[in-house]
């Protein structure tokens, strides 16, 4: 198993067209009409590989839901509605485009580990052609114009995903979050502070290019990761058998539970991973993938469309809660604390 | 994946800016408190929030975001007069594109078009006084817009990069950059774009 310093990153960027008013006020003629032209310029030569619209109307709740686990679009889209409203994923999944939600265009791009400079990379590319058909409303003073004047500018909100238990459980990250803030930067949870698991990213997005704000997060978040480790053997340090507690019962839980929520699991994956990094652990069936690669398959949408041929269209139904209880046991059978 | 959104970018309608735990400073934090499992809000100052924040112990999370956009509808109120009630005699900019009042952008936080950045220029304005970074865009710009833009734009930006190398000290880099400002200002009193 991989100690990847970010658990993953995450890229969005907003994007308008200059003659059409901005989505919530625009008329539904006008945002199909500005749908059917980017949707005509993904299906052009542009591109180095495909992109594949979705019709959103065809979704099930369980697609839908698929789609924002994967980091293929946002929650607020897939929470919206209106006119006009397109989606499109590209090269099977490197990155995807939300048409008409908030603002005209918003292209997304997501990876597993550390990457926030590929991602920025490969939309600011699909970004410069997309330029060529779409006349971007931009201001000199205000940069790329947004209908929250707030995200005007680089239009850019870039996230790294972290995975700090530690830091949570010892209520450490309080400071922190205070001390980003200043920065302009936020920290949030990302699945409502299941596994410690949250997200650095910038709130400003004026006076300061791109690559800066992302050599920030990066920065910042590598010293949250290496304060998460510094505190992880400090614990095990002072409380060993409180800590091998700990992990040992997310060991047994994995092991022996029939039927397990979402956040208890990626608990307990969390505190597997802290065992594994500490030693303290051994997790043969995490020898492959990352922890958060497994809490992110854990997720309701995932166990139904990859466990369960997406055929209940309950996210919660008591079926997914038994299916990720087999998946866990699978993937820690043979698992232990090391004495 | 992506984390729902901040509560930052939602104005809260209530109207509420005073720090719920002293009643008397302006709330500018909103923080987010994330006990087992269970979240709270709370609109603090900055002095309060920084306290809770020490305070917080065991699993609570605290997190804080400033709130932008109250900032600005307090600024847009204060300037109107804030006692001034929303529905008025006072004659409100309305954007003729799209028919955005000041009181939309108030209450929603958002803007209906591009005219609106000229028509609102003055209270978007006035939501970033007091920014001790400067404003001015420095990232990425569209392929084609217009040269000039860009070159205007490089001086900025060196111009900001020339301030924070002295700031530091770095001398060798600074001249470095000051050739190059100077170069760029060449171009522009040659009238190349």
């Amino acid at each position: 198993m991989s100690h990847a310093t970010l658990a993953a990153s995450a890229l969005g960027l907003s994007r308008n067209e200059a003659g059409t008013r901005f989505p919530h006020v625009e008329d539904a003629s006008a945002l199909d009409e500005l749908r059917l032209q980017v949707g005509d310029a993904l299906q052009g030569s542009l591109w180095e590989h495909r992109w594949c619209p979705y019709d959103l109307d065809e979704l099930s709740a369980v697609e839908t839901a698929y789609l924002v686990e994967q980091g293929l679009m946002t929650p607020s889209f897939a929470g919206g509605s209106g006119a006009g409203r397109g989606f499109a994923v590209y090269d099977e999944g490197q990155a995807s485009l939300e048409i008409n939600g908030v603002d005209h265009i918003r292209l997304l791009g997501f990876r597993s580990g550390e990457g926030l400079d590929a991602v920025w990379s490969l939309l600011n590319q699909l970004d410069d052609r997309l330029e060529t058909t779409v006349s971007y409303a931009f201001d000199a003073r205000w940069g790329y114009l947004t209908s929250h004047p707030g995200r005007a500018g680089s239009g850019m909100r870039a996230y790294a995903t972290l995975q700090v238990p530690a830091l949570m459980l010892t209520g450490r990250l309080a400071g922190t979050a205070l001390e980003l803030i200043k920065q302009g930067l936020a920290l949030a949870p990302l699945w409502g502070g299941a596994g410690g698991v949250i997200q650095v990213s910038n709130l400003m997005r004026q006076g300061r290019p791109e690559s800066e704000t992302i050599q920030q997060i990066q920065e910042i978040s590598h010293g949250i990761v290496e304060k998460e480790r510094s505190v992880r053997k400090m614990v095990l340090r002072e409380n060993p058998v409180q800590a091998r507690d700990h992990i040992g019962r997310a060991l047994g839980v994995a092991q022996h539970a029939w039927t397990i929520s979402f956040p208890e699991a990626v608990n307990v994956v969390s505190a597997a991973q802290v065992g594994l990094e500490l030693g303290v652990a051994d997790v043969p069936g995490l020898a492959a993938e990352s922890a958060f690669r497994l809490m992110s398959r854990l997720q309701p949408a995932h166990i139904v469309m990859e466990h369960m041929d997406g055929k209940t269209g309950c996210l919660e139904s008591p079926e997914v809660d038994q299916t990720r209880a087999l998946v866990l046991r699978e993937v820690f059978a043979g698992a232990g604390v090391r004495s | 994946m992506f984390a729902e959104e901040p509560p930052d970018w939602n104005l809260d309608l209530d109207g509420s800016v005073t720090c719920e735990l002293c009643g008397e400073e302006p709330a500018t934090m909103h923080l987010l408190r994330v006990v087992d499992g269970a979240v709270s809000h709370t609109h603090l100052c900055s002095g309060c929030a920084e306290g809770v924040a020490e305070q917080s112990t065991g699993l609570a999370l605290v997190l804080a975001v400033p709130s932008v956009l109250r900032q600005l509808s307090k600024k847009a109120a204060d300037e109107d007069g804030s006692s001034t009630p929303v529905h008025s005699d006072y004659e409100q900019p309305v954007c003729g594109v799209c028919g955005t009042t000041l009181t939309d952008l108030k209450e929603s936080g958002m803007v209906g078009c591009v005219s609106c950045y000229q028509v609102f220029a003055e209270h978007l304005e006035a939501s970033l006084e007091g920014d001790a970074e400067p404003v001015e865009h420095l990232g990425k710009m569209p392929l084609h817009g217009p040269e000039s833009d860009a070159l205007g734009r490089e001086i900025l930006r060196l111009r900001r990069m020339l301030r924070e190398l002295v700031d530091c000290e770095r001398f060798e880099e600074a001249a470095s950059v000051r050739d190059r400002l100077m170069q760029l200002g060449q171009r522009v009193e040659g009238g190349q774009s």
